[in-house]
């Protein structure tokens, strides 16, 4: 049962309605991509299989379902990083590709992905990507092709990829500055505050908004 | 540091406006000061204009109405200074815009370009600081760029006044640029939806819906008035546009703006490598090295105690004081004062130990005078120099602790000239409760120049162990205040977002010009102050009531604090200025009536003590009335117990200073 790809479908919008605060069944089997994939005797038999509990009206994930759904929003989450910031899809094609890439996805593959990508927090839309083993492990020996502007040294440049920021605030102020993706800048210090370059504006930056930049490295 | 804000220029019926916009610190008041001759503070730092300027220009004959405005990186404001700036091209009779734009950053100057252009308004660009992007290497062909946006394009270095002329036209030019950036086709349906909804107005409908749909907030009180009853209509469009789409609306509009600057800017720009490192560019970089950085602010502060407080108050005070004033200028008149009235109350009045000439004048010309023209020549030079910045990149951490940023050193720093003016800058802080705090501090903790010279002077005149025990306790008291501040009072903290302008040498005749400004402004503002603190004193001394005041202050005084009752005085005229008050220390000091230990004490009471009557009235216009008068309530009984604390720890200790 836990390979297929309904159930995994199913996991993950239990798992993004509870982010949302609803454990309801009614309204889980009210959205549209659920209800095309399963209905209620389906989320019957993922309670005999293990995965959910269900009482009334309210659906709760036991421990074994959380995993698969934890692993399954990942790499979900991770493949709309990949085809936004990388290979820069356009809205509606990665929603499609997100959906059938993320059921084939070895744990290996995720890992790497998200490693690639410097272990992005956030997907696309803001909302966490929980995190893997990787991210816990101190580098290993595969180089991200995407980092936090903080892993560049002094006096390194890199392109900024994606911001990964919630702040409107913050984002509309970094614009005006001429910080988006796709604009080159360089560290000029990193203490005692960061300081960075980008045309012939210099700027100092918390550190907090660094760690929202990530970059890609230009040699 | 000083305000023209209270100078009101009306237009004649039919003319407009010629207004100065552009991002901060590209040369906007130095174009103003040349047009109208006017001054405008003029600094190398961003924000330093932070109130509307108004002045004319003469040209041909004809004179025309000329508004100097705060610098904005968007005309969708994230602070006050950036506000006031859009009112003004929504709220002012505007016949056109001079848009002044640092020529290295082409790109970011073309970002406010674009929407002064969907405003409708006609602008003329001028390419400021034209010599330093050519010593970087890059080259601007003005006449491409002139061309791909239809508007009138001006090299200048205006601090060398090169080509200023050549902006004449701009002043009768009324052709608004037609260049217009397309947007998302769901943006653009939401545009023109929300540009149903509202009326006509003096900028275009269009960039009035765009900025709406960018959820510009400070446009709501123009919306209930201009349009009462759409901003229902208007939040709804907002937010089924918002819906389709992941990132917020302002973002993407920016990002689309930026991409067609960046196509304008690859074809106008040719940048290439001089491979040449400037000295001044490495003194930049030092000044806010984790290492070097401390060495240079120390050196800083040291040059400001040797240069202000040794050389100012010590060397320069003596001549004006001893010499002047008391070998010539108060001997004479007192003579031709004696001529007139032998004795009795007009006599007192001028020339009594409470005397308007051998007090107040004194205190104002001979003893203050000369410390705060040093201090201004040295802070002109720090704040040209571009300095106060990278000192902001230093501090960080510590401003940190008060629940503000670096960003905040510069309205502390500005208050060491005066903390009137300073209280006004923290219009560059972005939340209010950043706001708050640095105002209470300023009235707190910062010494005004005037003030702080004086303290220089009599410090000096102890020891150094005396003047860090002195900075010592203001710091900490200061920091702590701050701490506490930042815990109790509600409201958010912003991000540390800091434009580092390059080091420069700065120019003698604005260093000469500025410093005669703000001498002018001294005089002007304190000495009237200085007179009626003499004539309350004069008052309470006739009426004996001076007598009682040091009986019924001696047990805080005297008792708590452990100083003579004759310092009563100089903590009563401190409640009209401080620095007045601090100027009747020095008095004592210099009659021998103060111990090491006692000045500095008395020196952290009114280092401490009330914030100045302007300085009052300034944080009622800004925090308003109940702020302003919480704060002095807080403040002076605060101030005491602070200097009674210092005296216990020094007598504990058993420290003789």
């Amino acid at each position: 049962m836990a390979g297929n790809k309904a159930v995994e479908e199913v996991l993950e919008f239990i798992w993004s309605q509870r982010e949302q605060g609803s454990n309801s069944v009614r309204q889980l089997l009210g959205i549209e991509e659920v209800a095309e994939e399963a209905d209620i005797k389906t989320l019957e038999d993922m309670g005999r299989a293990g995965l959910v509990n269900i009482s009334g009206d309210n659906i709760v994930l036991t421990m074994d379902g959380e995993r698969l759904a934890e692993a399954a929003i990942r790499r979900h989450r991770l493949a709309e990083r990949l085809l936004t910031e990388v290979l820069a899809m356009d809205e509606a094609s990665i929603e499609k590709n997100a959906c059938s890439f993320e059921h084939t996805l070895s744990p290996e593959v995720t890992d790497s992905i998200c490693t690639l990508l410097g272990h992005p927090p956030t997907c696309p839309h803001g909302l966490p990507i929980p995190r893997g083993n990787c991210c816990k492990k101190e580098r290993g020996e595969m180089k991200p092709i995407v980092q936090q502007l903080n892993a560049l040294d002094v006096g390194e440049s890199g392109r900024i990829i994606f911001i990964a920021s919630n702040s409107h605030m913050r984002l509309d102020k970094l614009g005006t500055l001429g910080i988006v993706p796709g604009s080159t800048l360089r560290v000029h210090q990193k203490r005692p505050a960061f300081v960075i370059q980008i045309g012939e504006t210099t700027l100092a930056l918390d550190p907090e908004i660094i760690k929202e930049i990530y970059v890609k490295k230009i040699f | 540091m000083h305000g023209h804000g209270k100078h009101k220029e009306a237009l004649k019926a039919g003319e407009k406006w010629l207004v100065l916009v552009g991002n901060p610190n590209v040369g906007k008041s130095v174009i103003f000061g040349a047009l109208t001759g006017r001054y405008a503070t003029v600094s190398n730092y961003p924000g330093t204009t932070v109130e509307v300027s108004r002045g004319t220009a003469k040209i041909g004959g004809q004179r025309f109405g000329i508004i100097d405005s705060p610098g904005v990186n968007s005309l969708v404001p994230m602070s006050e200074d950036e506000r006031v700036t859009r009112d003004i091209l929504l709220n002012e009779d505007i016949g056109s815009v001079l848009q002044v734009m640092d020529s290295k950053n082409l790109r970011r100057g073309l970002l406010i370009t674009l929407q002064l252009a969907e405003m409708g308004l006609p602008v003329t660009l001028a390419l400021n600081m034209y010599d330093e992007a050519g010593e970087r290497g890059i080259t601007i062909d003005a006449d491409g760029l002139s061309r791909s946006m239809g508007l009138g394009v001006v090299p200048t270095i205006a601090t060398q006044r090169w080509n200023l002329d050549k902006l004449f036209d701009a002043f009768t030019h009324r052709k608004s640029p037609d260049f217009n950036v397309a947007y998302h086709p769901n943006i653009e349906e939401g545009i023109k939806r929300i540009g149903g909804l509202l009326p006509a107005a003096r900028i275009s409908n269009r960039s009035l819906a765009i900025m709406l749909l960018s959820n510009d907030t400070t446009l709501n009180d123009w919306v209930a008035e201009s349009a009462p009853g759409a901003t229902a209509g208007i939040e709804q469009i907002r937010t089924e546009t918002q819906a389709r789409f992941k990132e917020p609306i302002g973002y993407i509009i920016n990002r689309t703006r930026l991409k067609t600057v960046d196509s304008i800017v690859e074809k106008v720009v040719r940048q290439e490598h001089t491979g040449k490192s400037k000295l001044s560019t490495l003194i930049g970089s030092l000044s806010m090295h984790p290492v070097w950085g401390v060495p240079i602010l120390l050196a800083v502060l040291f040059f400001m105690y040797e240069f202000v407080g040794v050389l100012g108050a010590g060397v320069s005070v003596n001549f004006f004081e001893n010499t002047i004033f008391k070998a010539y200028l108060n001997p004479w008149t007192t003579r031709v004062v004696e001529y007139v009235f032998p004795s009795g109350l007009m006599h007192d009045l001028i020339v009594g130990p409470y005397g308007i000439v051998t007090m107040a004048f004194t205190y104002a010309i001979a003893i203050v005078l000369p410390i705060v023209g040093f201090f201004f020549i040295f802070f002109s030079f720090l704040e040209d120099s571009g300095y106060l910045p990278r000192l902001a990149i230093m501090v960080d951490k510590i401003f940190k602790l008060m629940g503000l940023n670096g960003k905040a050193v510069l309205p502390m720093v500005l208050g060491l000239g005066c903390d009137t003016m300073a209280t006004m800058t923290t219009r560059i802080l972005e939340t209010k409760k950043e706001r708050v705090i640095v105002t209470l501090l300023l009235a707190l903790g910062v010494p005004c120049s005037a003030q702080l010279g004086v303290i220089l002077g009599m410090l000096g005149a102890v020891s150094l162990a005396a003047t860090l025990w002195w900075a010592g306790s203001v710091v900490v008291v200061t920091l702590l205040v701050g701490y506490l501040a930042s815990k109790v009072l509600p409201g958010e903290s912003s991000d540390f977002i800091l434009e580092i302008p390059p080091i420069r040498m700065p120019q003698l005749s604005n260093i000469v010009l500025k410093t005669l400004v703000r001498v002018e402004w001294y005089l002007k503002e304190a000495v009237p102050l200085f007179v009626l603190g003499t004539l309350l004193l004069f008052a309470l001394d006739k009426t004996n009531a001076l007598k009682y005041l040091e009986a019924a202050g001696s047990p805080v005084i005297v008792g708590f604090l452990d100083l003579p009752v004759e310092t009563t005085k100089a903590f009563i005229v401190g409640f009209l200025r401080r620095d007045y008050g601090a100027a009747g220390l020095f008095a004592l000091q210099k009659d021998g009536l103060l111990t090491p230990n006692q000045v500095v004490v008395s020196l952290v009471t009114m280092t401490l003590f009330v914030p100045c009557i302007a300085n009052f009235f300034m944080i009622v216009k800004e925090r308003g009335a109940k702020a302003a008068v919480w704060m002095t309530l807080f403040i002076f009984p605060f101030a005491v117990l602070m200097g009674g604390a210092l005296n216990l720890i020094l007598k504990i200790f058993g420290v003789t200073l």
